[in-house]
């Protein structure tokens, strides 16, 4: 009897992260399934929920004008939390849901995982926002990747190190004291690794590299190893947790280097909250493009924002959604020309894609190179300035100048 | 000279941070033999509870303490009265009921979270006090003054009330402090109630200073367990004690070593003491053997 009462309590617990995915509306038989493997329960659960808005507004555009093939489209979740569910999730989206291919994610571990059970079932995974580099040098032949990937923010990030921070603190690249700091999975230590082998290519002095766990409860370790040395630049690469934990640390500990650039978060209404704009004055961010940079060089992000605030009657959460509806549509662009959604012909399709940079609502273009990655989708570098994120480089895409790079 | 005294400031305030959160844990296993794996979400428990009366009174996030303690209290008794109690002859059932728990707990605030991250704010958690070369963050000195102050008083009421001694006597031996009069069922249910609120005052001392996610109770209770081990199986000195020693190891390890190894050091500290004595270093010896004993 007791048995039975704890074993119904384990059953209620495991099932609500399952329920999450299980809701899905009824479906004509000649729509298109797509199905989509985010994290839609665990602590990414909001990233994952933001992006695949994303996707449904892509849909939404491409249904409204008559769908792909001549049929609507639609997408199917399924929720993954590790590997071991990502694998889960595509078995059941394919086998269950009979969708078509599949799309996805905002972690790397499931990207990997997931694409590898979606080739054992012959089906496209396409990725739009997951960014280690290795997902595209595994030489998996059903996917492609729409997005930046982690060297293009590590790219980024230098180019920023040499035309922002540089001049600003009045300092020669070579005179450049940066200490990298990054999280220890695929996400941050790839990120770090990139960013190392350029800035040592241009000259910058590395005084040291810091790697923490996103989990860990106290990073006064990290933050005191990187004061001892007095960095003009503080280079961190982590999640939104880690970052905020870093950061109220930093402060705790009064380390006040020259600059601070946080690569792939930081940039949204968490990191806000957990320091207040006073905190976070001046800190630059490579991220995503934001729907509000400026239109002429992202020419329908204005749109895009426009149809987000009706469906979502608020503004986007962060700025990965956007880039998932841009990934979404350059997949169903591919899908279209190749009249199939199988996996050969569409990469075959998408591979002949040739769009200058200002194409989309992101600022991308599209041209993949023989791995597969779209060589023309690039991030930005933005700074908070007054409790706000605005985009400062490139320029084209900059809305306001950048201010004082200096923290109080 | 000056780093080493920070890092020892910092690894003692780290200490407050785990004997806080190992105070409730360890005397929830001391006195009913309970792996509570659902400690770590009693914490998180605590921390969203701190962030909604924060929000909905405007007041300092560390008044919440009055609403909070006593509402995981309730909580803790019921869990000990509707769940644990009538697993009493089965201790590996009463294990995965905790985690049990655990799963329950963590999906329901993401449920309702949406699996937003939020934070409590405090005018305290941005205030850092110099002394010399060494910097201290008041919201942590606030967690470390607390967690003396919880294992103080926790003694003293083990110590010197009937009520503590029945508590004692229970740990002991359960058959024979029935013998003697003990309401054992009272016992379990206000040691596993005072257990969880004190994990509620854990979450609401440590809320300032950390982003809000479902899952942060997992961050704390490994290292949790690690300190209620080392520092000895049910004895209030002994999670503090071992608290101190956690927050320290994992500090020098970080620091001197590497931020990405410290819990290899923390970890092959604890194999080690667990090889020399098992018990724990301020735990009874045999103590060990008590926890597994059959306590019907």
């Amino acid at each position: 009897m007791v048995s039975r009462r704890i074993l119904a309590c384990l059953a209620a617990a495991l099932t609500v992260p399952i329920a999450v995915g299980a809701a899905r509306p009824a479906f004509a038989q000649n729509t298109l399934k797509i199905g989509v493997v985010n994290p839609y329960s665990g602590p990414l659960a909001l990233y994952g929920e933001e992006m695949t808005r994303g996707f449904d507004l892509a849909i939404d555009r491409v249904n409204a004008a008559g769908g792909v093939m001549g049929r609507q489209v639609q997408a199917i979740r399924g929720s993954a939390t590790n590997p071991q569910e990502a694998i889960a999730a595509a078995e059941q989206l394919i086998g269950r849901d009979k969708v078509e291919l599949l799309v996805g994610t905002y972690v790397t571990a499931l990207s990997n995982a997931a694409s590898e059970a979606a080739l054992g079932s012959g089906k496209l995974f396409w990725e739009t926002n997951a960014l280690a580099r290795d997902l595209t040098e595994r030489g998996l032949p059903n996917f492609a990747r729409s997005g930046p990937s982690g060297d293009t923010f590590a790219q980024r990030s230098v180019e920023g190190v040499m035309k922002l921070v540089a001049p600003s603190l009045g300092k020669a690249p070579a005179a450049l004291r940066v200490w990298l700091e990054h999280e220890d999975s695929a996400f941050g230590t790839s990120i770090m690794k990139e960013q190392e082998r350029l800035l040592r290519a241009a000259g910058v002095t590395q005084l040291g590299i810091g790697s923490h766990s996103a989990r860990a409860v106290d990073l006064s370790d990290s933050i005191l190893r990187a004061k001892n040395f007095a960095p003009d630049l503080w280079l961190s690469t982590a999640y939104v947790v880690d970052h905020n934990l870093l950061l109220r640390t930093a402060r705790e500990q009064s380390f006040r280097p020259g600059a601070i650039m946080l690569t792939g978060t930081g940039d949204t209404f968490e990191t806000l909250d957990a320091l207040g704009k006073e905190s976070l004055e001046g800190v630059l961010l490579v991220s995503y493009p934001r729907p509000d940079v400026g239109e002429a060089y992202a020419p329908g992000a204005a749109g895009f924002l426009a149809a987000y605030r009706a469906k979502y009657n608020r503004d986007p959460i962060a700025p990965q959604s956007m880039n998932a509806y841009v990934g979404m549509r350059i997949l169903l662009e591919a899908i279209e020309a190749a009249k199939s959604t199988e996996y050969e012909k569409v990469i075959a399709a998408a591979a002949l894609m040739d769009k200058p940079f200002g194409a989309y609502e992101t600022g991308y273009g599209v041209k993949f190179d023989k791995t597969m990655q779209n060589v023309r989708a690039l991030p930005l570098i933005a700074q908070w300035q007054d409790g706000r994120v605005r985009a400062v480089y490139p320029p084209e895409a900059a809305g306001s100048p950048m201010s004082a790079l200096a923290r109080k | 000279m000056a780093d080493l005294l920070q890092i020892l400031v910092v690894g003692v305030l780290l200490g407050g941070t785990y004997a806080v959160v190992s105070v409730g844990l360890n005397l929830i296993f001391g006195v009913i033999r309970v792996v509570n794996f659902a400690q770590g979400e009693f914490v998180m428990l605590g921390m969203y509870g701190t962030f909604a009366a924060s929000v909905a009174t405007g007041l300092d996030p560390y008044w919440a303490a009055i609403v909070v303690v006593p509402a995981l209290f309730v909580l803790g008794a019921l869990v000990q009265h509707l769940l644990l109690r009538h697993l009493q002859a089965e201790p590996a059932m009463q294990i995965f009921a905790t985690f049990g728990l655990l799963l329950l707990l963590q999906n329901v605030v993401l449920a309702i979270s949406r699996g937003t991250a939020y934070s409590v704010t405090t005018p305290v958690s941005q205030i850092s006090v110099g002394l010399g070369p060494v910097q201290i963050g008041l919201s942590r000195l606030i967690v470390l003054i607390a967690a003396l102050l919880v294992a103080g008083v926790l003694w003293l009421w083990l110590q010197r009330t009937m009520l503590g001694r029945a508590v004692r006597a229970v740990a002991q031996d359960r058959r024979a402090a029935t013998l003697m009069g003990v309401d054992t069922g009272r016992v379990y249910v206000l040691t596993f109630g005072i257990g969880a609120a004190l994990a509620g005052l854990a979450g609401c001392l440590l809320a300032p200073l950390y982003t809000l996610s479902p899952q942060i109770g997992t961050n704390f209770i490994l290292p949790a367990f690690a300190v209620v081990v080392l520092g000895g199986l049910g004895s209030v000195g002994g999670a503090t004690a071992g608290g101190f020693i956690v927050g320290l190891t994992e500090s020098l390890a970080g620091y001197y070593i590497d931020p990405a190894l410290k819990h290899a050091v923390l970890f092959a500290v604890f194999i080690a003491v667990l090889v020399i004595r098992p018990s724990g270093l301020f735990g009874q010896v045999g103590a060990e053997e008590v926890g597994l004993r059959e306590q019907a």
